[in-house]
């Protein structure tokens, strides 16, 4: 299938409810046919969002284009935009085939029946629900529905899908396998997937373009790689939760924290100072050993193993936890006692700093 | 399960069983067995005996009146099904979901069974002074200039009684319906909505459907309580409308229990015919 223009823009989008702003003067541009993320902690408005560029919610001010048309003001049916509900809403009375054929049968073009036999088996065949056609939804696991949602929406041959959570009712197993699935029928389609998630980790792992929005603002934009390597600020590092996070005041490119002083030589702009370091740059050293950087001391508390790497917690002196990730592959980890008090420590140069002094 | 712990459990069923198996038993079968048996007694002028006979059968099929009631009684439901279904449905749509507010959905079917607060009858009579030839409406459409002279089949005649019954049945229509409206997900008719069904489509195809189990439901109420009716009939039609209720009522009233016992199982069995009918349609079991 050839790529489809996909391209749309957010001019300005705000949203009101009384008194609370949902959406505050969003712009935001897809020109490419891509997978794109958006990711926000709930009640972010990122649902809201979704439904403006839908057409189920019209904006307070500002304007959607898509294929460079103005669509702020066309019904929903009329946009070209698939929208894949977050608990399926599949239709409980109708067989899987049904669900996936309802906007054949019942659209504003009226399709033949031969087309629409076709069109459905085929979009089923793609999410590989063959032979589960007379199914009812109830009759279908969880994942099998999301893919019946999923095609429901495919069979009318969308450029742009919305994903409002697509993963947020599976099982972490299935999550994982979806996710491959779903990034798989994006590039055989050449569509646009916008995929809403209040997971970093879905995000990252799905997203060509991430896009981070909170309280109602879309707080950065980029590559996945750049949004973890880059965060625009303190906001964006903590809730990507790859951080561990330390407040303390920068001046003069030195930063104190309660780990001491480090160098600071770049900063970035926020609201307050913030020192942050990955948790896979933090190290762990014995008393009196030579440190590479900044020296926090911290009692070991637990381990969490996950695989490819672990997970090593500790407790500073103020009770605050630091978490040190160590990737398998970079050999054994050395064991540690519950309780003995060690050393972390980091090498400056990849911590992030984030400085309210430092210039936007 | 060993053998003994089965019979055990046998035994406690039963026994969480038999008072409501003896309460029906008691109250529900041997009183319909009784009427059975008593439309088969022997009616005289003035006494019944229970010799065996047809007589009581045969006199309801060949009384034109005794017919003529049951077809009445099935016309009439029929009318008033309708009329509340035509009525209540859009009622019921309007509160069960274009309404969003929870708290307004049960405000407005809150004030719609407010007219229970009264009684039946009341209810009823209340509707003479409404329909009379110098009632409410005749006064207000002649004032209004649209009639010269009153209307005078409002009162007394079938009209008033479909008027009067489907005023009084047509909640437990929108009841139901509503019910099963509101359980509807938002998300469906979204969803619908996205995929480019129109309104109509959207209704007939998604709406209508869900909302079946509720209409089937409310179709039961108003048919058991309209095929029973008597007392609308009997205040509003000024005798000219008899039902099989109104039948049993005057039968019972000159003491001719085998005749009384004769209507009394025809009603039965065509309720029991009307509910199996509407049963059919839809899954109840499945849907609550």
């Amino acid at each position: 299938m050839t790529h489809r223009d996909a391209s749309f823009r957010l001019e300005g989008i705000t949203r009101r409810y009384g008194e609370l702003t949902a959406l505050e003067d969003i712009d935001f541009v897809v020109e490419q046919s891509g997978y794109v993320s958006l990711l926000g902690p709930s009640g972010s408005g990122k649902t809201c969002l979704l439904r403006i560029i839908c057409g189920f919610e019209k904006p307070d001010a500002g304007r959607v284009w898509f294929q460079g048309r103005d669509i702020t003001d066309l019904p929903p049916h009329e946009r070209g935009i698939g929208f894949v509900f977050q608990n399926f809403a599949l239709f409980p009375h109708l067989t899987v085939f049904e669900n996936v054929a309802f906007g054949l049968r019942n659209g504003a073009v009226s399709v033949a029946e031969a087309e629409i036999t076709r069109r459905t088996e085929e979009a089923i065949e793609m999410v590989g629900l063959a032979g589960l056609e007379d199914r009812s939804p109830e009759q279908v696991s969880g994942g099998q529905k999301q893919r019946v949602a999923l095609a429901r929406t495919l069979v009318m041959q969308p450029s742009l899908v919305l994903l409002d959570e697509p993963l947020g009712a599976l099982d972490a197993n299935l999550r994982e396998r979806m996710q491959t699935e779903l990034r798989a029928i994006r590039e055989r389609l050449g569509v646009t997937f916008l995929h809403v998630t209040g997971s970093e980790t879905e995000a990252l792992a799905m997203g060509d373009i991430v896009a981070v929005l909170d309280a109602g603002k879309i707080i950065q934009t980029g590559t996945p790689d750049q949004i973890y390597d880059t965060p625009a600020s303190s906001d964006v590092a903590l809730f990507l939760n790859r951080f561990n996070m330390f407040d303390g005041t920068l001046s003069d490119g030195m930063f104190a924290g309660p780990f001491g002083t480090a160098a600071a030589p770049v900063a970035r702009h926020n609201q307050r100072d913030v020192y942050a370091i990955r948790y896979d740059r933090t190290q762990i050293f014995d008393k009196g050993a030579a440190l590479p950087g900044p020296a926090l001391t911290a009692r070991f508390l637990a381990s969490e193993y996950l695989g490819s790497s672990i997970i090593f917690l500790f407790e500073t002196a103020d009770r605050k936890t630091i978490e040190v990730d160590h990737h398998l592959s970079f050999g054994e980890p050395r064991d540690l006692e519950v309780g003995g008090e060690y050393v972390l420590s980091w090498d400056p140069a990849q911590a992030i700093v984030f400085g309210k002094g430092v210039a936007a | 399960m060993s053998a003994q712990a089965a019979t055990k459990q046998k035994t406690a069923t039963f026994q969480l069983l038999a008072p409501g198996v003896f309460w029906m038993i008691l109250f529900l079968v041997a009183p319909i067995m009784m009427i059975v048996y008593v439309s088969f007694w022997t009616q005289t002028t003035f006494a019944i005996n229970s010799t065996l006979t047809l007589d009581s059968w045969r006199n309801f099929f060949a009384s034109e009146a005794y017919v003529g009631a049951l077809w009445t009684t099935i016309r009439l439901w029929l009318i008033v099904l309708t009329v509340t279904f035509v009525i209540g449905y859009p009622a019921a749509l309007f509160v069960g979901l274009l309404v969003k507010s929870k708290t307004l959905s049960t405000v407005l079917l809150v004030l719609c069974v407010i007219p229970f607060w009264t009684s039946f009858l009341i209810r009823v009579l209340a509707w003479r002074p409404m329909l009379g030839k110098e009632g409410a409406i005749n006064i207000i459409l002649q004032k209004v200039g649209l009639i010269d002279s009153p209307i005078e089949v409002l009162l007394f005649s079938e009209l008033s009684v479909v008027i009067g019954m489907t005023q009084i049945y047509v909640v437990f229509m929108v009841g139901p319906i509503a019910f099963m409206l509101g359980r509807i997900d938002r998300n469906i008719i979204e969803a619908a909505r996205d995929l480019g069904a129109g309104f109509g489509r959207i209704f007939w195809k998604i709406i209508l459907p869900l909302s079946l189990p509720g209409v089937v439901v409310g179709a039961i109420f108003v048919s058991v309580m309209v095929l029973g009716e008597f007392a609308t009939s009997g205040a509003l039609s000024g005798r000219k409308v008899n039902l099989l209720g109104n039948v049993i009522v005057t039968q019972v009233g000159s003491l001719k229990w085998a005749m009384a016992s004769v209507v009394g199982v025809i009603l039965t069995v065509l309720l029991g015919i009307v509910v199996a009918g509407f049963l059919r349609i839809v899954d109840l079991k499945k849907e609550l």
